[in-house]
């Protein structure tokens, strides 16, 4: 997902760039204090473990591998401004050292993967784990938090890449959701794992990350969550996908970024009203059934990692062997 | 160490943003004005004696992603030179800000960030991540040999999960040096 120069429009990266040095000079405001109670090094080797994890690649199939971006896992392990300023770190080292995504492009590349990434990804971990949740539950929600935010950021990614011209929003779209859809999956199962190890070596690290003291919800509150959360996707995608075009080409022409963005028109002008608003609701529909099913994957997926009490002792004094 | 190498690293950093951000203000009709960069960027490179080869082979590693971004601009209307536009201007980006990573070490442009009035934290991390990202790669690679080393039989399921076990592992481990560094930081004045 990162965007390399060239790309984006002068407007567009500017714009980019000053919406996340805002997020981000708000999340070094908030780290200060925790600086002075001596946390600075904490950040830099959270960072660099991000930077090592996304090195280690996972076999897919024939040839392929994937690896993890981690923006939701910071959010779940760090906090949301800690997890704010180690992925942008990472960003912007990677743009510095491995050439990974353009300088011009940096600001809309550390707001599609830090910002929006770590803000879709912790609130969605938040929303799902509730107060003092089970180890189930919260794999679970790293889970889903990892697959909506990288989808949210690949939403982003397109937005931008049409608002500077460079493609247009019905081809950009629907490219980068069906990409980021399988990359989602891959980044829910990496950070699930990874969480679900974590809590078997040391859960007190997941617990004091700053949840409060109040009684378990229950179980359903997760459901229900999940649920909303997953209607809320389809139908924030919905309209997105099907009149955005629309949408967007109005306002570019409104910003008189594009004088002929009339053509992006074209196609859509052929649908009739009544057609496009089925378009929208049959899209609504199959994103939130997507969604859904993605939600119970997610769970399965839990209640396969965590293991049962007898096996976590067991396993944990494994660890603490080999670790020594 | 070529003059290239010893350029200030502000100098350098300003001047390949110039170069990309005039490359990406260039209508993309008047794309191939960017061409008359390449023959700066080639003499620059020379000059900081850089191995072309590995120059370009590192080049060639992104060059896939920007012919995949470049061809979604493919189904615009004038499509065709709208894409190839797009794509030399952010290969010509892209060769100009390898040639910037290879010169510059990453601790120079940290202290420039600074002088930018770049946040504290922020550049503190940088730094941090620069010096540590070796180091847990590393750690990453030896758990991994391990683990290859350890297991017979591979389904693509235990691999993940022995995978994400390592990596879980190594984020236990990373939290607990973090904790060694910063002692040793306060031990020796530091913040």
């Amino acid at each position: 997902m990162h965007i390399p120069d060239g790309f984006l429009s002068a407007r567009v990266a500017l714009g980019y760039a000053a919406l996340s040095s805002l997020g981000l000079g708000a999340a070094c405001f908030r780290l200060r204090a925790q600086r002075e109670r001596g946390a600075s090094a904490l950040l830099g080797v959270s960072a660099a473990f991000v930077f090592a994890a996304q090195m280690v690649n996972f076999p897919v199939a024939a040839g392929t591998s994937g690896h993890l971006v981690g923006s939701a896992l910071a959010g779940a392990l760090l906090g949301l401004p800690a997890a704010l300023v180690v992925m942008s770190a990472v960003i912007i080292m990677q743009c510095f050292v491995l050439a990974d995504g353009g300088v011009f492009a940096l600001g809309a590349n550390v707001f599609n993967m830090g910002l929006v990434g770590c803000v879709v990804g912790f609130c969605c971990y938040r929303l799902l784990c509730g107060a003092a949740p089970s180890a189930t539950r919260r794999v679970a929600s790293v889970a889903f938090a990892g697959f909506c935010a990288t989808i949210a950021g690949a939403l982003s990614c397109a937005g931008q890449l049409s608002l500077s011209g460079a493609a247009q929003l019905s081809v950009v779209l629907p490219a980068m959701l069906s990409v980021h859809a399988l990359i989602g999956v891959g980044e829910a199962i990496i950070s699930s794992l990874i969480v679900a190890s974590v809590l078997r070596f040391r859960p007190e690290l997941l617990e004091s990350a700053g949840s409060g003291e109040r009684a378990a919800r229950s179980r359903n509150a997760t459901v229900f969550a999940g649920l909303g959360l997953s209607i809320a996707i389809a139908a924030l995608l919905a309209p997105i996908a099907d009149v955005a075009p629309d949408g967007f080409s109005r306002v570019t022409q409104a910003l008189g970024l594009r004088a002929n963005a009339s053509p992006v028109l074209a196609p859509l002008s052929q649908y009739g009203v009544p057609s496009a608003i089925s378009g929208v609701l049959a899209t609504a529909f199959a994103g939130c059934l997507g969604t859904l099913l993605l939600f119970g994957l997610c769970w399965l997926l839990a209640l396969a990692l965590v293991p049962r009490r007898t096996q976590q002792a067991e396993s944990r004094a494994i660890a603490v062997e080999s670790s020594g | 160490m070529s003059v290239v190498h010893r350029a200030p690293a502000g100098f350098k950093l300003g001047l390949a943003s110039a170069l990309i951000f005039g490359l990406a203000a260039l209508p993309p009709e008047r794309a191939r004005w960017g061409l008359a960069a390449l023959p700066l960027l080639i003499s620059l490179a020379l000059l900081a004696r850089l191995s072309l080869k590995r120059l370009l082979s590192r080049w060639a590693l992104g060059a896939p992603f920007l012919l995949a971004a470049a061809s979604l601009a493919y189904f615009r209307p004038h499509g065709l030179g709208l894409s190839l536009a797009l794509f030399a201007k952010s290969a010509i980006s892209l060769l100009a800000l390898q040639l910037l990573a290879s010169t510059t070490p990453l601790h120079e442009l940290v202290r420039t960030l600074r002088r930018l009035h770049v946040p504290l934290v922020l550049c503190e991390t940088i730094a941090l991540l620069a010096r540590y990202s070796t180091l847990l790669s590393d750690e990453a690679r030896r758990m991994r040999r391990a683990r290859a080393g350890r297991t017979l039989r591979q389904s693509r399921f235990r691999e993940w999960r022995a995978l994400g076990n390592a990596l879980g592992l190594l984020f236990v481990r990373s939290l607990s040096r973090a904790e060694r560094v910063q002692r040793a930081m306060r031990a020796r004045g530091g913040a």
